[in-house]
């Protein structure tokens, strides 16, 4: 989903922060804030293999899309911001989101805008996969109504 | 009626992906996840703090559930 100042993307595909960084940036713009969320190898001191992302697809798309617009619009800024889809391997990107504006105060409360309602807005669920061949889909917070 | 309701996150755990319910004409969204809790069996814990969808948007409790086209059983989320 796309407008002319923002894209928000949920996908299957390796994200790259430089096309997001490419897509925010702009003439007038001087400051550009980058979150890049990444599988990390322990969690709550179990040793992760991997996260496997769920969706619920159109309705992902469609909050993901308000919530890029919402960022855009309150901040004055271009944002992309892509989630990924899929099981993932410790050190992959599951997240990338940029945002461009003309001062960094505004880049990085956009950007962090972002990730937020990400974590309590999206519907997405991720099962961690452990060295010890157990999986475990993680807790999170409950979707208020619209 | 019949519905089919999609389960999605930690309920995949309940062995299904797609569940068929019976629900009266005009159910809402309460009742929809209650029949859900019910076909649950021992699963049923699993509904704790679920909330039903379409693809536009999450249905408030009182909301009729019967009229949309497809409908998702959602637990709480944690993307990012």
């Amino acid at each position: 989903m796309s407008s002319g100042q923002t894209i928000a993307l949920i996908t299957e595909r390796p994200i790259r922060a430089e096309e997001l960084v490419d897509f925010v940036s702009a003439p007038g713009h001087g400051a550009t804030a980058v979150f890049v969320g990444t599988i990390r190898n322990a969690h709550e001191g179990r040793a992760v293999k991997s996260v496997m992302f769920d969706s619920f697809r159109p309705l992902a798309e469609k909050r993901l899309g308000e919530i890029a617009s919402e960022a855009a619009t309150k901040w004055r800024a271009r944002v992309a911001v892509a989630h990924r889809l899929g099981r993932l391997e410790v050190g992959q990107v599951s997240i990338g989101i940029a945002a461009g504006t003309a001062h960094r105060a505004e880049a990085f409360e956009a950007c962090r805008f972002v990730i937020e309602a990400v974590k309590s807005k999206l519907p997405v669920w991720k099962q961690e996969h452990y060295a010890d061949g157990r999986a475990s889909w993680l807790e999170g917070c409950e979707l208020a109504p619209r | 009626m019949k519905v089919q309701v999609e389960l999605y996150g930690r309920l995949r755990e309940s062995g299904a992906h797609l569940v068929e319910l019976e629900v009266k004409e005009g159910a809402t969204a309460a009742e929809v996840l209650e029949k859900l809790k019910t076909s649950l069996g021992p699963k049923a814990a699993l509904l704790k703090g679920c909330v039903l969808a379409t693809d536009g948007a999450v249905l408030a409790p009182g909301e009729k559930a019967t009229f949309q086209k497809r409908l998702a059983a959602l637990p709480p989320v944690c993307g990012g």
